[in-house]
């Protein structure tokens, strides 16, 4: 599902590459932790499977397409194909739960008896059915954060991309986000997740890979947060 | 392609950044006006020119039926027409020149005076009435001596006109509105852009969150773009009618009021060229907003 062959980013202005030579391949239906700390290159990656950025060398393919290939007018078909969560919610404030939800179907040119199916659907699959009248800020932290993420799942993408969906959130709310995003998991969408919570990590006993100054220091199939020997 | 949002974020768009649109359309109205102006001026130059002849040209009057002039004793001839041009031709003055038949020079009579001299059972005036005449273009303005005296004493021929000092001015002074109308409004024009390109990055800033959602689910750089487009077309039409609306204003109650009671003898441009004025602002005002949101747009709302 995303394929990562011996690729280099390298910014410009800066010495050492984002990350250096690095091959990875996720299949279909995993779930993957992707750790490190700051300025490890996680976001990179997650960028460049985003097609936000092109490698400067190798060859990243996302949904068997190759990106560095891919027309800059092709990027949005690839993108609906992957959704997206981050730290920060970001949802729109002027508008509802559903509104919110809805609007990613909206852009996307989804017809509105499909908006109307998929959108309670989707709410009730993250837990928020009847409070999609309310407007993001009468929601707690946990509440907004699985609006985003139904949001990401409303157009039932192949990938889940989750950039420290946690961050933001306390340890009790995060294991509820935690059993979403398995839960989404199961349907057989690929999840891509960094983060720094090790206990979350710890506990879900997935696949790790972890980044270090831009290499692959590990690949562990059902891996916990810090090293083990 | 669903809609719905597009529109709403028109008319979101447009209320938003209201004091920049109407700084845009106030702009592009004045400046399309003075384009419009300019293309207008620039027609009665030429409407002028062709009637009068311009700066380089003088007019040969060839003898015509009962002519009043004491050397033509007949019209005249085809023998004569021949010597003429042969005189012409060869003189090296002249950089060209050519024939205006009687019926040519009625038909710009009529069109100067309206049609009720020229028509019904007895007209007043028939293209017997007109002259032929040979139309000279000089090849310097100063040197004419020789080619007037050249043609004037050859038979057939009744006056040599050369109307170039009263021409010239009038042309002149036309010339410069013209200049003076399309160089203020290319300063306009280039604020007008300068405006565009302001409420766009305005319009992207304020819209920068949805523009990062819209981004991020896929939707595709058109529709991203759309609303952006369309604020533009739609400050650009404004622009375009009131532009419309002030030319239409100086030809009703400047021209055509001119033309129909006093200084009949010039000949005015006509609702023709008043159109031709409106269909170049109309092309102009829509491409000074939209090709700038084009570029724009990709600069800002780049995938």
């Amino acid at each position: 599902m995303i394929r990562f062959e011996k690729v280099t980013k390298a910014y410009p202005g800066h010495p050492h590459p984002a990350l250096d030579n690095i091959s990875v391949d996720v299949e279909k239906g995993e779930f993957v932790f992707l750790v490190g700390s700051s300025g490890s290159g996680k976001s990179t990656f997650l960028r460049l499977v985003l097609r936000e950025y092109r490698p400067t060398s190798g060859r990243v393919y996302v949904a068997g397409k190759e990106i560095n290939r891919l027309a800059s007018w092709k990027v949005p078909r690839l993108r609906r194909d992957i959704g997206t969560v981050f730290q920060d919610f970001r949802l729109l404030p002027n508008k509802t739960v559903t509104e919110n939800v809805a609007f990613a179907l909206q852009v996307i040119g989804k017809s509105r008896k499909e908006i109307q199916d998929l959108v309670p659907e989707t709410l009730e699959l993250v837990g928020l059915s009847g409070k999609g009248d309310r407007m993001p800020d009468e929601l707690s932290g946990g509440e907004q954060q699985r609006v985003a993420v139904a949001r990401a799942f409303v157009n039932r993408p192949m990938i889940l991309i989750a950039d420290e969906p946690t961050g933001n959130l306390d340890p009790t709310t995060s294991v509820g986000i935690m059993k979403l995003l398995d839960r989404i998991n199961r349907t057989g969408t690929t999840v891509v997740m960094a983060t720094h919570d090790s206990g979350i990590v710890d506990q879900m006993r997935k696949r790790v890979i972890e980044l270090e100054n831009g290499h692959v220091v590990r690949d562990q199939a059902q891996g916990v947060y810090g090293h083990q020997n | 392609m669903q809609l719905r949002y597009v529109y709403s974020e028109l008319g979101q768009g447009l209320r938003r950044n209201l004091s920049m649109h109407l700084a845009v359309v106030l702009t592009l109205f004045v400046s399309l006006t003075l384009v419009g102006l300019g293309v207008m001026f620039n027609q009665q130059a030429s409407k002028a020119a062709d009637h009068w002849g311009n700066q380089l040209q003088i007019t040969v009057y060839l003898c015509r039926v009962n002519d009043s002039s004491a050397v033509c004793p007949n019209a005249v001839t085809d023998a004569q027409k021949t010597e003429i041009s042969q005189v012409v031709q060869d003189n090296p003055e002249v950089d060209d020149f050519h024939f205006e038949s009687s019926e040519e020079a009625l038909g710009k009579a009529r069109e100067l005076y309206g049609d009720e001299l020229f028509s019904g059972d007895n007209p007043a005036i028939t293209a017997e009435d007109m002259p032929q005449t040979i139309w000279i273009t000089l090849k310097d303005p100063e040197q004419y001596e020789g080619i007037t005296s050249a043609v004037q004493g050859l038979d057939g021929v009744s006056k040599v006109r050369d109307m170039r000092e009263q021409v010239a001015p009038i042309l002149e002074s036309i010339n410069m509105l013209q200049w003076v109308a399309l160089g203020t409004a290319g300063f306009l024009v280039f604020a007008a852009l300068l405006l565009v390109a302001n409420t766009i990055r305005l319009a992207a800033f304020a819209r920068r969150k949805e523009i990062g959602i819209m981004r991020l689910v896929g939707a595709s750089t058109l529709y991203i773009a759309l609303p952006f487009l369309l604020e533009a077309l739609v400050t650009a039409l404004i622009g375009v009618a009131l532009a419309g609306g002030a030319l239409w204003g100086f030809m009703y109650f400047g021209i055509s009021e001119l033309s129909q009671n006093r200084l009949k003898f010039v000949p005015w441009i006509g609702w023709g060229e008043f159109r031709l004025a409106v269909a170049s602002v109309a092309v102009l005002g829509p491409l000074l907003t939209l090709l700038p949101t084009l570029v724009l747009t990709r600069k800002y709302l780049k995938v």
